[in-house]
């Protein structure tokens, strides 16, 4: 294939004690892709984003990012060599400030961060104008904007956002897929956990669908919409 | 009026080395995830090799000085690997046990190894004894003006580092969210490692401070400052560095009215009270916690 692969996820196998959290999961990222990974509360979908980051222990397999093995890489080496995770929860930091949380997504870079702070506040308007807000006193949405911001600030290769709609009302929700689409076209390469399968498909290029622990269905994402297992599994039949 | 004046320098000075043990200790709870009730011991055992370096120097400040801050750091970066384990699995009631042990062996190391376990003094030299400034009956003493404006210069110091510098947001963001901080690619144990660093480097300072303020030393006064750390720290909220500057001063002031005032030695039931009174009626502490 000649498309160019960013994150390839070989037969990678992970447990939490003796229970089997992940098992042989392989997928693929490639540049300039939205690539959804849809399943049920608890199907290992946040297990994988974390273990891409180095979190948890690999049983077997291997990660490789931009070509290189990261299956061992401690993960603020990960971190720095560009991939940030947008947590589920947000993680975002409620006794500090906005711009202070924002530092902390750079906190790798040497260079001077003006210009990401610049472009986070160009993508998110409110969060330029609350900078000086104490991050606990946004509202959820808002928060959810702060922790994407703060992911951009990491100058990543690839974003990776885990639930991102959880918790936001119907209206934020929209918001949030326009902007993760307008991330895209930007030229960000965007690994997505999300229950919400509907939306999650109408933005992405491919998918994949966990059940647990497995990868039991993969393809673009109008495959998966059209299926009839994932549509009555997660569409609402 | 000369009275209150000289208990007022008194109560400052010892709360200002209230401020900084309570400060290292909170530090180290915080970012080290560590609840270090041997911090006050480390600084104690360091007032003793800086007395060592004095013996073995015949008095040589510009030697025992450093010494004493070089023992801060290296004494609380030597219980690092000790803690680590127990660290990493996030086991804070075993890290309190540990220090425990860790009281025991260095009470003893100072009780009955190092001058054959008497009370060692510090030259007047170090603690300049004779008054700088005489106002009646209330004096200052050269240890005690160094002593305030030193820790007043500490605290700031630390302050900036916390709040202005790239490391110190690290710091603040391992306090309040170890495993965001985690995912932001904050290095956890490397910013782990530098709270032992910077906490045994306040206390090493506190080492030189208390040899100038009390002059002298033994084998009990660590346990004994164990208590009135933690007093000013739960008086606070655990955690809460800030507020823990305005408990030490309160405590140090508190107990220097009560030397002056109630006969007997009343001294350290006002540390206890400190703590029973928040226990019961304010558990998160005056300023609450992790600030």
């Amino acid at each position: 294939m000649a498309k160019n692969s960013v994150l390839k996820v070989d037969d990678i196998s992970v447990s939490y004690g003796p229970v089997k959290a992940l098992r042989h999961i392989s997928l693929e990222v490639n540049q300039g892709e939205i690539v959804a990974l849809i399943g049920a509360n608890g199907a290992g979908k946040s297990t994988l984003l974390e273990t891409v980051l180095g979190i948890h222990h690999v049983d077997s397999g291997t990660i490789r990012f931009m070509g290189e093995d990261i299956t061992r890489t401690p993960t603020d080496r990960i971190v720095a060599s560009g991939i940030c995770l947008i947590p589920e929860g947000r993680g975002i930091l409620s006794l500090m400030t906005v711009l202070e949380n924002l530092q902390l997504g750079a906190y790798h870079l040497e260079a001077d961060i003006n210009q990401y702070l610049g472009r986070v506040s160009h993508h998110f308007p409110v969060l330029g104008e609350r900078s000086k807000q104490m991050a606990g006193t946004l509202s959820g949405g808002e928060q959810q904007m702060l922790s994407i911001g703060r992911g951009l600030m990491s100058a990543p290769k690839l974003m990776m956002m885990d639930e991102p709609s959880l918790g936001l009302s119907p209206v934020l929700v929209a918001e949030l897929f326009k902007i993760i689409v307008d991330l895209n076209k930007e030229g960000y390469t965007i690994l997505l956990s999300e229950q919400n399968a509907r939306k999650a498909l109408a933005c992405a290029h491919r998918g994949y669908v966990f059940e647990i622990g497995s990868i039991v269905l993969s393809g673009t994402a109008q495959e998966l919409a059209s299926d009839p297992r994932v549509h009555q599994a997660y569409l609402g039949g | 009026m000369d009275f209150v004046l000289a208990r007022v320098i008194n109560g400052i000075a010892m709360g200002s080395i209230y401020a900084l043990l309570a400060t290292g200790f909170n530090l180290l709870l915080l970012v080290g995830g560590v609840f270090q009730f041997a911090y006050p011991h480390v600084v104690v055992l360091s007032m003793y090799l800086c007395w060592m370096v004095l013996q073995a120097t015949g008095g040589n400040l510009a030697l025992a000085i450093p010494a004493a801050i070089g023992s801060g750091i290296g004494l609380s970066l030597f219980t690092e690997p000790l803690f680590r384990p127990l660290t990493k699995r996030g086991a804070i009631v075993a890290t309190f046990v540990l220090s425990l042990g860790i009281t025991i062996v260095f009470t003893d190391v100072m009780g009955r190894q190092i001058h054959r376990g008497v009370p060692i003094g510090f030259p007047t030299t170090l603690t300049g004894k004779e008054a700088l400034i005489r106002f009646g009956v209330a004096t200052l003493t050269m240890g005690q003006l160094a002593t305030i404006l030193g820790s007043v210069g500490a605290v700031v110091g630390l302050l900036y580092f916390l709040y202005r510098t790239k490391r110190g947001r690290a710091f603040r963001a391992m306090g309040q969210n170890p495993s965001a901080a985690r995912l932001l690619g904050i290095p956890t144990l490397r910013t782990r490692i530098y709270s032992y660093l910077i906490s045994g480097l306040l206390g090493g300072i506190s080492a030189v401070f208390l040899a100038m303020t009390l002059g002298a030393a033994a084998g009990p006064l660590g346990s004994l400052l164990a208590i009135k750390m933690f007093a000013v720290a739960v008086f606070a909220g655990l955690g809460n560095i800030r507020g823990g500057l305005i408990a030490a001063i309160i405590l140090g002031l508190a107990e220097s009215f009560a030397i002056g005032y109630i006969p007997g030695d009343w001294v350290n039931v006002i540390a206890f009270g400190m703590i029973m009174g928040v226990v019961m009626w304010k558990p998160e502490g005056l300023f609450g916690l992790r600030a």
